[in-house]
């Protein structure tokens, strides 16, 4: 596997004509935007802004980072990037496990598919051929069976499937893509183009191959700082030590629950009390983890694999209990059963479903019931999770009325109840698991993330809550315009190397820019990290500027603006966004939030 | 006073909650020294090498990081605190 000839092989698939073309990347796409998230975002671009996520043409991109597939640590994630359907913005969505590896592996560093094929359709891609073949025996089951049908029929070995559930079959506007570990393409409904394009999955059978065009000792030392970072003990990701391997991302349900960051009933109250910890990583750890799986070249093994003993849900084996849907589907559901959670998030890894969106829809339901705004249609109450369990499948078949209804998301869902205003969204997409009022810095970015509410655009939680080199205080609103900026930068690049976001948590912009250098053969800094990643976050803006996301178009909805908080560290808190995106702005050299063209033309945009 | 552990700093005091005594006037520090005299192996979590609370323990007080608090590591306790002792913690 050559390393150094990452763009040279991207597989342009014409779903209608059947056409498939490798054609390398432009070299100077590659040199500017990297990989993974920064190119599939310029392959899109051409696309179009103003295309209908819904129509043929939408292209719907699948992207390796320069060193998926490689034996650096982390380095086992994909993109898929599209016009997301839930939010009218551009998307980009990372899977981990082994499926970008064995892409790479099978010769590929990239698919765009194009136009709808006129029957379900699935990709066979093995040693740098890719045939379009029939999907009508799997269209229908959910992304389990489909994984089992393409293992039986192929073999498991040196096997990857990628493939929608029945959520993105019927266009469920938050549907995931979900492989053969349960890792997904989560967020901004990827999995509906999929569906949309009658495009069922995406098999590939790759062969681990070793690197072999690198300098031996530049990439053996590359490879070992970044496990050296990793195996710190003084990290969180220190293997088996450190908080986020032993207990997973869950460690964080009783530290938010702590400091009043920790949305509850809708985010009415940012507090569980005591509830939290029947939701928490330790309890999960006490009581029903029984493995910790990883990714491809990770050592981390963040992931948590639950078995439920007993009760209703007995006999489910499934992973991952993270953070954000034990938030979403449990506090933000005033629901504190863990067995119950953790079926709605195999359910939603089975029909193929973002369930941080799954538990806004609920919870916004759950609070137009409260209200009083539901009518004739079923009622939900707070935290009844059998009910729950049982409009699941409703919403991801969209079988019945309510189903429907709920599939379109959360703040189209509200809209069509006559109620926007519960729906807790930004661009349309449902709030992560941090409320803006306790960690104001998250709200920043929830706000000004190119693809809608997203904590992941910019983590400044993990200086909000100190756990890097940066602390910063978390009810300061002062100060968290730059911040954001910068943690939006260093992560678009780390998203286009794509290697995974916890990487962050132990390296720095130094460390990606070696990493970088030793793929391209040439000097690479922490300066040009950090540009090539504003250059990245500048092109979406952009995207989304000419989608029809003009000024006034960064906004929180308006309970954290001016619903206090009552609970905890955050008591008396609001969002001062206001004066955050004035900061913001600043920083950013914008006009509100479009990207002037000076600044397009000095990042060299497009 | 109630003191309440979080993740991997649980398992080396083996229990959620614990109680410790403290008299009029202690300190956040004085807390900590009472926790680390009963579980030594708490020790390197807490203290760092200058004898002042380690930048990897992060300590509430009524859900408030005391780093952000004006007397940091000096507030003097009361029985309206709560505490929370948590190690590093971030994720997605």
């Amino acid at each position: 596997m050559k390393i150094k000839d990452f763009g040279k092989d991207i597989a342009h698939i014409n779903l209608a004509s059947g056409e498939i073309a490798k054609r390398p990347a432009p070299k100077e796409w590659v040199e500017k935007y990297v990989g993974g998230r920064g190119l599939g975002v310029r392959y899109v671009l051409e696309a179009g802004p103003e295309v209908e996520p819904f129509s043929p043409e939408n292209v719907l991109v699948f992207m390796n980072g320069p060193l998926t597939g490689s034996e650096v640590s982390m380095s086992g994630r994909w993109a898929c990037v599209t016009k997301s359907p839930l939010t009218g913005t551009v998307t980009d969505s990372h899977q981990g496990g082994w499926t970008g590896a064995r892409l790479r592996w099978a010769g590929f560093d990239g698919l765009v598919f194009e136009d709808r094929a006129a029957t379900p359709t699935y990709a066979f891609i093995e040693d740098g051929q890719i045939e379009l073949r029939d999907a009508s025996e799997v269209w229908g089951m959910g992304t389990h069976d489909t994984v089992a049908f393409f293992q039986d029929r192929y073999g498991k070995k040196n096997l990857s499937v990628c493939a929608i559930g029945q959520s993105g079959e019927t266009r469920g506007r938050f549907a995931a893509w979900l492989n053969e570990d349960d890792r997904a393409f989560g967020r901004g409904g990827t999995g509906a183009i999929g569906g949309d394009k009658n495009l069922k999955a995406i098999v590939i059978r790759g062969k681990l191959q070793k690197s072999e065009d690198l300098d031996a000792a530049e990439w053996k030392q590359v490879r070992r700082d970044m496990l050296d970072h990793i195996r710190n003990e003084d990290n969180i990701t220190s293997p088996k030590k450190g908080g986020l391997s032993v207990y997973g991302t869950n460690v964080l349900m009783n530290v938010t629950n702590s400091i009043g960051a920790l949305g509850v009933r809708n985010s009415q109250k940012t507090s569980y009390g005591e509830r939290a910890e029947k939701l928490s990583g330790e309890h999960v750890e006490q009581t029903i983890l029984v493995n910790d799986p990883t990714c491809h070249a990770c050592p981390v093994a963040c992931k948590k694999e639950v078995e439920i003993k007993e009760g209703p849900y007995k006999g489910l084996r499934m992973e991952s209990v993270e953070y954000e849907p034990a938030w979403a589907l449990g506090a933000n559901c005033d629901n504190d059963d863990i067995a119950s959670v953790s079926k709605l998030i195999d359910q939603c890894n089975d029909l193929g479903m973002d369930p941080i969106e799954l538990g806004n829809v609920f919870s916004m339901y759950m609070e137009a019931t409260e209200q009083g705004w539901i009518g004739d249609g079923p009622k939900l109450e707070w935290g009844d999770h059998a009910s729950m369990v049982a409009l699941t499948e409703e919403i991801g078949r969209r079988s019945s009325p309510t189903g429907d209804l709920l599939a379109e998301g959360t703040q189209l869902g509200a809209e069509k109840l006559g109620h926007g205003e519960i729906a807790m969204a930004v661009k349309g997409q449902g709030v992560p698991a941090y409320d803006p009022r306790g960690l104001k810095g998250m709200g920043l970015g929830y706000a000004t993330s190119n693809r809608g509410a997203c904590h992941l655009r910019a983590y400044v939680a993990a200086a909000e809550l100190g756990v890097v080199g940066i602390d910063a205080d978390p009810l300061a609103w002062k100060g968290k315009g730059e911040l954001v900026k910068v943690f939006q930068d260093l992560h678009a690049f780390g998203d286009s190397m794509d290697l995974c976001k916890f990487s962050a948590f132990a390296q720095g912009a130094d460390d990606y820019a070696a990493q970088l250098a030793v793929v391209r053969g040439e000097g690479f800094s922490a300066d040009d990290v950090m540009q090539a990643g504003e250059r990245i976050y500048n092109l979406e803006r952009h995207y989304n500027n000419r989608a029809g996301f003009g000024k006034g178009s960064d906004t929180l909805p308006r309970r954290f603006l001016e619903e206090a908080s009552t609970e905890a560290g955050s008591a008396g808190h609001v969002s001062e966004l206001s004066q955050m995106l004035e900061e913001y702005y600043a920083a950013r050299g914008w006009d509100d939030a479009v990207v002037p063209e000076a600044k397009l033309a000095e990042l060299q945009i497009p | 006073m109630k003191v309440s552990f979080y993740a991997t700093l649980r398992a080396i005091v083996g229990s959620k909650t614990l109680e410790f005594p403290i008299q009029e006037g202690d300190r956040v520090l004085d807390l900590a020294q009472t926790i680390v005299d009963r579980f030594p192996a708490l020790h390197e979590h807490v203290f760092d090498a200058q004898g002042g609370i380690a930048r990897s323990v992060h300590i509430m007080l009524n859900g408030r990081n005391i780093r952000w608090l004006p007397e940091g590591a000096e507030t003097v306790l009361t029985a309206e605190h709560s505490v929370d002792f948590f190690p590093p913690a971030a994720g997605g």
